[in-house]
């Protein structure tokens, strides 16, 4: 019943962003994303940061669905940033302490490389929230077809991943189950040390796994039941349609990326 | 123990475009060694209802008393104790690699010592004619046995008041028999019983009071007779054959609910014409 909401997943709201393509917010996003590994000026990162935070506002999804997404990452730039700082001795010394010194090197490489992540992850999470799960898998099946010639199984891998996105919610509801379940017959998963929760997780995970199996097996003959043969001669019921609007939208990524890496 | 819910709004995923109503103040008292019957179609708020009974669900507004006190501010897992809670397809939360480890599960979390624990397992497997599958896997038993070995493991526990959702659900007719004798057997020995089920007559062979959820709210409660007689659509075969049949055509017929009942009712009635 409760739908688990996880980090990352669709948000079904209606914005120009949702509109798009799949394949422009897919390639867009590539774009944006390894342009930001180019990008090496505070100009560069104020273009990609306010390119990100204009996006985020078009696209409607509420901020607190990228503070989520921020927060397992929050980790990894606090200890970015810590080491930078801390570690990086370069440039004028702004602040000493013992043996403890910033230079003013380090404090811009922090700040620079915890930008980058914050808005790699911010763009990354745009892509999810706007586009349902299923168009993402067309999308990529359709971008990654040409390598069909060289025998890549481009249909195979988006099955895949529709599959595995798909049951990503299905999982979540079913482990909720089972930990209520268990719950009710007196499970205790937030006290004791590390050992004894990670032994409290035993009886989630055993019968979790076992109905991932057991899911797995009644799906493939619900496939094949309905004559599944893999992707050849297989039809969509939503057909991708590149329009005016999704060029356009390439063309000011692109621009975006330019600018960040070349300021 | 009694419980009591009032006015118990639940909605799940609140404030996302994915907000569900489940149940929409519903009040409710569970009364001490009664067995109580949920009925209602899918999608009414029975499962949605019966976690609030044992708080494994939070009410996003209105109370949960337990004889008389807020349940809010008790402790929760001593509640979970005291309230068994057994969930739909509960063999799908089996993962011990014997069926005694399995029922053990919950006594040792109560902490008791490894003879009373020997002793709960004995006794909650005797009472569901599991006691000879003790030592086998629980993933090689067949589906009624599965069940029957999840409800031993709430069982275990020794609840005041034991809740089954949907338990009879996808069981052969004898496996259905048995769980509705167990019922029978809980409520002599003074366990409370709330049951949920889409079956009629298997609540109607077992409940003292039945509720009717409709659309996340109350839309009946009563005795068995009370609310099936009030509206016969969706009510036991025996229910149905009896206003079929009619008082008028079978004077002193009455409003037998049970199936023993009717047919008792149903020969006197005919009399030395049966």
């Amino acid at each position: 019943m409760t739908a688990v909401r996880g980090v990352g997943q669709f948000y079904p709201v209606g914005s120009p962003l949702h509109e798009l393509d799949p394949r422009a917010k897919v390639v867009a996003t590539a774009l944006l994303v390894v342009g930001l590994f180019f990008v090496d000026s505070a100009a560069g990162f104020a273009v990609a940061g306010t390119a990100a935070a204009l996006l985020v506002a078009v696209s409607r999804v509420p901020l607190r669905v990228f503070l989520g997404l921020l927060r397992p990452v929050a980790f990894i730039v606090a200890l970015t940033f810590f080491f930078q700082v801390f570690f990086l001795r370069e440039g004028p010394t702004l602040f000493r302490w013992g043996f403890v010194e910033v230079h003013e090197g380090g404090l811009e490489m922090g700040l620079l490389l915890s930008a980058r992540l914050l808005i790699l992850v911010t763009t990354a999470g745009l892509l999810t929230a706007t586009t349902a799960p299923v168009a993402l898998a067309d999308g990529i099946e359709d971008l990654l077809s040409p390598l069909k010639r060289l025998r890549f199984p481009a249909h195979e891998v988006a099955m895949m991943m529709t599959i595995a996105l798909r049951f990503i919610p299905t999982l979540g509801e079913e482990a909720q189950k089972i930990s209520r379940a268990q719950a009710a017959r007196g499970a205790d998963f937030t006290s004791g040390g590390l050992l004894a929760r990670a032994r409290a997780l035993v009886p989630i995970l055993v019968p979790l796994t076992i109905g991932a199996f057991r899911r797995a097996d009644e799906l493939a003959e619900a496939m094949e039941s309905r004559g599944y043969r893999g992707g050849q001669g297989r039809v969509r019921y939503r057909e991708l349609r590149f329009r005016t609007r999704d060029a356009l939208a390439l063309v000011l990524t692109v621009l975006v990326v330019l600018a960040a890496v070349l300021l | 123990m009694k419980i009591e819910l009032r006015d118990v709004r639940h909605v799940y995923s609140p404030g996302t475009p994915f907000a569900v109503e489940a149940l929409g103040g519903v009040s409710l008292t569970v009364e001490p060694g009664e067995v109580l019957g949920v009925i209602g179609g899918t999608g009414s708020g029975k499962s949605t209802l019966v976690q609030h009974l044992n708080l494994l669900l939070l009410p996003t507004s209105g109370q949960v008393l337990v004889d008389g006190a807020d349940a809010l501010s008790m402790d929760r897992t001593a509640l979970r104790r005291r309230v068994g809670l057994v969930f739909q397809t509960p063999e799908q939360g089996l993962f011990a690699p014997t069926v005694e480890e399995d029922v053990a599960f919950a006594p040792r979390r109560l902490g008791l010592d490894e003879g009373e624990v020997r002793e709960r397992v004995r006794e909650a497997l005797g009472l569901l004619d599991a006691g000879h599958l003790a030592g086998r896997s629980p993933f090689a038993l067949s589906g009624g046995e599965r069940r029957r070995v999840a409800i031993a493991g709430v069982l275990a526990m020794g609840p005041e008041v034991l809740v089954l959702d949907e338990p009879t659900a996808g069981l052969d007719p004898t496996a259905r028999g048995d769980l509705i004798g167990l019922v029978v057997r809980l409520k002599a020995s003074g366990v409370t019983v709330v049951i949920v089920s889409h079956d009629l007559d298997e609540v109607a062979e077992v409940a003292d009071r039945v509720c009717v959820l409709g659309g996340g709210a109350v839309r009946a409660i009563g005795t068995p007779a009370d609310v099936f007689y009030a509206d016969t659509s969706p009510a036991p075969t025996t229910v149905r054959v009896a206003a079929a049949v009619g008082e008028r055509r079978l004077p002193g017929l009455g409003r037998p609910v049970r199936y023993g009942e009717t047919l008792a009712a149903l020969r006197s009635a005919m009399g030395g014409t049966g």
